[in-house]
């Protein structure tokens, strides 16, 4: 168990009828950014809000820090920074003053300076918080997190909402928590983001983790390995494909073959320009996380894209 | 607990208050644009339109005293009416509004001093100025009850005292305008930053730090007792200026100002607690509060409505602060002021109690 800041077992929520978490297992590793990705009311804050005490679990074992969450939540929240869900601080501050404000009300802390550096507000300290930018909310919001130099780090859909570059910038900060040694568990419907941030992710549908691994791990076991696609291909072009020995398939218009081994592409392409069949273009795409969740699931991760 | 936790929090407050020029407008405008509508409609009033018709039966000398004190308020005309007219007739005949009769004994008994000396005064409580009239009427004769008590062996009602406080329907406004800042700064301030910071999670954020719920409450409670403070020093400033106010700030006054808002603070938690989200807080505010500002003796004296209103007015905690406020600022009737300090006091406590225990910061 060395190494675990997080231990959590069985864990079950109930809402009347409903179980908003219903039954997972799973641990944090220190230093690590460990996300959960799931569509809206799959139970990520649910998870989320218990391990932060701020939820009380209707049965399980949660262990944070060495600390049991139903006994020691004070010494926990002592060592945790939280950003909750949709969360916006004192309008008619500025961001210095917010920062301060919170600071204030830690026992321990960090001085206002740094934490401005490490969210890189520097410029807009004397901006009111209300006249920011969605994704300069954020990083305020990142900061008071920060602001009693806590061991774990939890974001609750810290980039919901954002444009893709505000997003990146929120990216870059969770890195940056990460070089600290600061142990992350982010939360997000963002299948990219997860990919590229986590060390391990969890997969969280209607209370279940219906995955729980690396990125890589999880897209191997469950996603379709390299798929190839030729733009505008005909039947025949399939069917010559598929005589090869490829697992090859016609979808609408276009030639989708599933790569076995790297040498399928060279099959393709010699096949391709010794029939001089028509096509428009080939692609090679890596299955994502979303494929991974669609299978799973049948649903897409994000309704509308 | 830890003051300075609660010092920083206050000092943000004010700082926020400070730049929200709406608040800082509303804080002081309000209640002054309260007095100055009423206050010109009800001064306007006053020269045609309170006349009070006075039948006296008594032959004794504190009859004419007590017309005396009535005529000095200043604000009604006398009218003396025959002492052997039937009263029902000639009410009917015309069209009296206010009717005062002061009994034979009235006299005989003042200066007995064990017997309770009677006047009875008959209203049309359909006319708005009846309410004013009556109320002139029981501030005379809580004078006359002041002074009186004041020296027990020898009776002199002294004409002086009465010219001092010779009250006007602002006098008796201020003090209910006092009470419903009071009330609607207090229950509207605390159930809408409870639901906004439920929302935007503040409160979540907060509840991982070492700050507590009750050390929070309690910045909030002092914070609207300072805010309450500053809109009863532009309510009696404008009052000074503007009419001639006579109200005397006393230490009941203030703590029962006190008393008043963390009752309302109080009663803003509550509200708050039991609504979804603001929209249905802040309805839920105005449904408690509207029958409040008309019910509890803000605008109009208790004794000028049905019996059945004042019934429901008993029941409302914004009732004993105006009657309290009243009590003290204007008639200097210390023991009733006392007595309406008390049930506020005890209100307070309980409210407060109930709102710290019930409020909650996480979903549970
Ligand atoms: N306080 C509550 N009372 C009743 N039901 C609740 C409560 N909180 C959450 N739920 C329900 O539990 C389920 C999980 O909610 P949760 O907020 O954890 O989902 P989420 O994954 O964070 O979703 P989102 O992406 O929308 O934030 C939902 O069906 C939600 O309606
Ligand atoms: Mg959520």
């Amino acid at each position: 168990m060395a190494g675990h800041v997080i231990e959590v077992k069985d864990l079950v929520k109930r809402y009347g009828d409903l179980k908003a978490v219903d039954g997972t297992n799973f641990h944090v590793d220190k230093g690590e950014v460990f996300s959960i990705l799931g569509p809206n009311g799959a139970g990520k804050t649910t998870t989320v809000e218990i391990m932060e005490c701020l939820r009380k679990p209707t049965s399980g074992t949660i262990n944070v820090l060495g600390f049991d969450v139903a006994k020691e939540a004070r010494e926990i929240r002592k060592k945790v920074g939280i950003l909750p869900q949709e969360f916006n601080t004192y309008d008619l501050l500025t961001v210095r003053e917010n920062i301060d404000y919170f600071g204030a009300m830690f026992d321990r802390r960090i001085p206002t300076q740094e934490l401005l550096d490490a969210v890189n507000l520097n410029e807009k300290e004397d901006v009111f918080y209300k006249n920011l930018s969605g994704g300069l909310k954020q990083r305020v919001g990142v900061a008071i997190a920060m602001v009693n130099d806590p061991e774990i780090i939890f974001l609750d859909e810290p980039t919901t909402g954002l444009d893709p570059k505000a997003r990146r910038e929120v990216w870059d900060i969770i890195r940056d928590l990460k070089k600290r040694g600061k142990t992350v568990i982010l939360t997000t419907h963002y299948m990219e983001e997860a990919e590229i941030l986590s060390d391990r992710l969890a997969i969280m549908n209607d209370g279940k983790f219906i995955a729980y691994d690396t990125p890589r791990a999880i897209i191997k076991e469950h996603g379709y390995g390299t798929l190839c696609v030729i733009k505008s291909g005909s039947r025949a072009v399939a069917d010559m494909l598929k005589a090869q020995g490829l697992n090859c398939e016609l979808k609408e218009n276009d030639v989708h073959c599933w790569m076995q081994n790297k040498a399928d592409l060279q099959i393709i392409f010699r096949q391709l320009e010794s029939s001089g069949a028509y096509y428009d273009e080939v692609l090679v795409k890596r299955s994502s996380l979303e494929d991974v969740f669609l299978r799973l699931t049948g649903r897409h991760l994000v309704e509308e894209v | 607990m830890k003051i300075d936790r609660i010092l920083v929090d206050l000092k943000v407050t004010g700082k926020m208050f400070i730049r929200n020029k709406g608040a800082v407008f509303w804080t002081f405008a309000f209640p002054v644009l309260l007095i100055l509508i009423f206050g010109a409609i009800f001064s306007g009033m006053n020269d045609a339109t309170y006349t009070l018709y006075v039948q006296d039966n008594d032959p004794g000398l504190y009859s004419d005293k007590f017309i005396a004190g009535l005529e000095e308020s200043g604000v009604l005309e006398i009218e003396m009416v025959d002492s052997d007219a039937n009263v029902t007739k000639y009410i009917k005949d015309n069209s009296v509004t206010s009717f005062l009769v002061i009994p034979a004994n009235f006299t005989a008994n003042v200066s007995n001093g064990t017997q309770v000396a009677y006047v009875e005064l008959l209203q049309d409580q359909t006319q708005q100025s009846s309410s004013v009239v009556s109320s002139v009427v029981n501030a005379v004769v809580n004078n006359f009850n002041n002074v009186l008590s004041g020296s027990v062996e020898h009776i002199s009602v002294d004409s002086g005292a009465i010219v001092e406080n010779n009250l006007s329907y602002i006098d008796l406004f201020l003090p209910g305008i006092i009470g419903l800042t009071a009330m609607t700064n207090c229950v509207f301030y605390m159930q809408g930053v409870q639901s906004r910071y439920y929302s935007t999670g503040i409160f979540r954020k907060l509840s991982t730090t070492p700050f507590t719920r009750f050390e929070w409450l309690l910045s909030r409670a002092l914070w609207q007792i300072a805010l309450v403070f500053m809109s009863v020093i532009s309510i009696i400033v404008v009052g000074m200026l503007f009419f001639d106010v006579h109200l005397t700030i006393t230490i009941e006054a203030i703590l029962m100002i006190i008393a008043g808002c963390l009752v309302f603070t109080g009663l803003g938690m509550i509200i708050s607690r039991f609504s979804k989200d603001e929209e249905s807080a802040n309805a839920a505010a105005s449904v408690i509060t509207f029958p409040m500002m008309f019910l509890s003796g803000s605008f109009f004296a208790l004794e000028s409505m049905p019996s059945y209103l004042q019934t429901i007015a008993k029941v409302m905690p914004l009732t004993y602060m105006n009657e309290g406020l009243r009590d003290t600022m204007i008639y200097g009737n210390a023991e009733s002021a006392l007595f309406n300090l008390g049930v506020l006091a005890i209100l307070a406590v309980v409210f407060m109690a109930i709102g710290t225990y019930i409020s909650k910061w996480t979903e549970d």
